[in-house]
């Protein structure tokens, strides 16, 4: 830990975080640069901890081992409405999390075919079937008519998590 | 008391919508669980799996024969229980193998052409062949296309993901046509090749026209066909100012009336004066087979730039045409 002096002769007021060093006015910790990337990855524990297939790979293993949760033409070269449709993957996946409290056993995967939008995603069998089928139907009505634009679920019901690998 | 009844309306409710199909069904009895299932099942309010049972997968029931199309009549996600291969999709943990079909997120992260086997596309050509017309047989070669139809047009279409249709690449519209297909003479092809600049490409003698300055396709489509027919009656127009073409302007070296052939005369002359040979005339000298000869040469040497063959000939010419004095 290297401290910086500045100021001589001034006298800190606040004694508690300064202790060791009386004579600092504002003491500024600095620490060497540590490059520790925290993005979107479960750190290694015990191995006690179940974790998917999508969890347990790195955001640079995506098109290595991982592929894209979103497929749509916007990021391709020379092509428009990449932002756009970005902002509607967030609604979608927010809108989802919430439909389905407690279900969703994975992350959402969103198909776009041409105006079409598909939505396919890994549900756990919380709920009894006719609730899924209200769900579904209502979800599918709902955002059809707020992006004007044929959306579809499909859901695959798994008993539980499926685990990739305990970390 | 609707107790009873409730239950079963619903199950008549889910067995009547089984038209949407999960992937892996839950039992359409799902009217048994509400009422008093056996006590013993019911250990601990956490144990909710065992309540819903899943009916086997649908591959279990398939043959081996059935119609895939109508399994996967359009492109869909991949579906586990109806698909029955033993797919397996995934990096491996160390000392295991790629992950299972069920629940397998990047068996439906990738676009699948489970819809597209050949018994599909062939069911779906027969039905278009309904729609299609024959390839005229008079058009069997490519000259004939182009005799018939000298000009091309070239229009793109895009398609992206997303609400609209509209793209602004799709206005531009490409009219290519060979020079040697339009009713054109000397004068109007050079005067042609003046105007359009750039457009015209020399070795392949086609001429391009791009518009892309309106905002239809269909607009930019008039708009080139009335710059062709504009470019077309232009250049068999001779304008007054086209009299004082001058020799920067030629397109290609003319001997006649140039320097070289000044300057060629003019030595043929002194050499016969120094001679003091009978006069030939002017007209004589040029029909000479060796000034000819070294005409030819040096238009080719103009015309084609230097290369072996043109300084070889420019050379015999030359010694030709002074060892005859």
């Amino acid at each position: 830990m290297v401290a910086l002096y500045c100021g001589g002769g001034l006298r800190p007021l606040m004694l508690s975080w300064s202790r060791d060093l009386p004579c600092i006015w504002h003491a500024l910790h600095t620490s060497v640069v540590c490059f520790k990337n925290r993005v979107a990855r479960v750190r290694v524990d015990k191995g006690n901890k179940p974790v998917t297939y999508e969890e347990a790979h790195a955001p640079h293993y995506i098109a290595h081992r991982k592929g894209w949760l979103s497929l749509h033409t916007g990021n391709l070269d020379g092509e428009d409405h990449a932002a756009e449709l970005t902002v509607e993957d967030v609604f979608l996946r927010k809108f989802m999390l919430g439909t389905f409290p407690g279900c969703l056993a994975d992350q959402l995967i969103l198909k776009r075919w041409a105006n079409q939008v598909e939505i396919c995603a890994l549900v756990l069998r919380q709920l009894p079937a006719h609730k899924f089928y209200f769900l579904v139907g209502y979800s599918e009505t709902l955002l059809s008519h707020f992006y004007n634009c044929p959306v579809r679920l499909h859901l695959q019901t798994v008993p539980s998590k499926v685990v990739y690998k305990y970390m | 008391m609707a107790a009873p009844s409730l239950p079963a309306w619903l199950a008549l409710q889910t067995r009547a919508r089984t038209l949407r199909a999960f992937s892996t069904a839950v039992s359409p009895v799902t009217g048994a669980p509400r009422l008093s299932p056996p006590t013993t099942e019911r250990t601990s309010k956490h144990e909710r799996a065992p309540r819903r049972k899943a009916l086997p997968p649908r591959t279990e029931k398939m043959s081996v024969d059935q119609d895939w199309p109508s399994v996967y009549p359009v492109a869909a996600p991949f579906k586990p229980s109806a698909v029955p291969l033993p797919v397996r999709m995934g990096y491996p943990v160390k000392r295991g193998v790629p992950m299972a079909k069920e629940g397998n997120l990047e068996l439906l992260k990738i676009p699948n052409f489970l819809h597209l086997t050949p018994v599909a596309i062939k069911k779906h050509c027969e039905a278009l062949k309904d729609f299609c017309t024959e390839w005229p047989a008079a058009l069997d070669s490519d000259e004939k296309c182009e005799k018939h139809f000298p000009i091309e047009i070239d229009t793109a279409d895009y398609i992206s993901s997303g609400p609209s249709i509209r793209n602004p690449k799709a206005r531009v519209v490409t009219l290519r046509v060979k020079l040697s297909s339009l009713n054109l003479d000397d004068h109007a092809k050079k005067k042609l090749i003046k105007l359009v600049g750039d457009r015209y490409c020399k070795s392949t003698d086609v001429l391009t026209i791009k518009t892309d300055r309106c905002p239809l396709k269909r607009q930019n489509y008039d708009y080139a066909m009335y710059l062709l027919t504009v470019l077309y009656h232009e250049s068999w127009k001779t304008e007054e100012w086209e009299k004082k073409k001058t020799e920067a302007d030629m397109e290609e070296y003319v001997w006649k009336d140039s320097a070289s052939e000044k300057n060629i005369l003019e030595t043929l002359f002194q050499i016969k004066a120094a001679e003091k040979n009978t006069e030939l005339s002017k007209e004589e000298l040029l029909s000479t087979k060796e000034v000819e000869d070294y005409k030819n040469s040096v238009v080719s040497l103009k015309n084609e730039g230097d290369n072996e063959n043109t300084i070889s000939q420019y050379k015999e010419s030359v010694k030709r045409l002074l060892h005859l004095m």
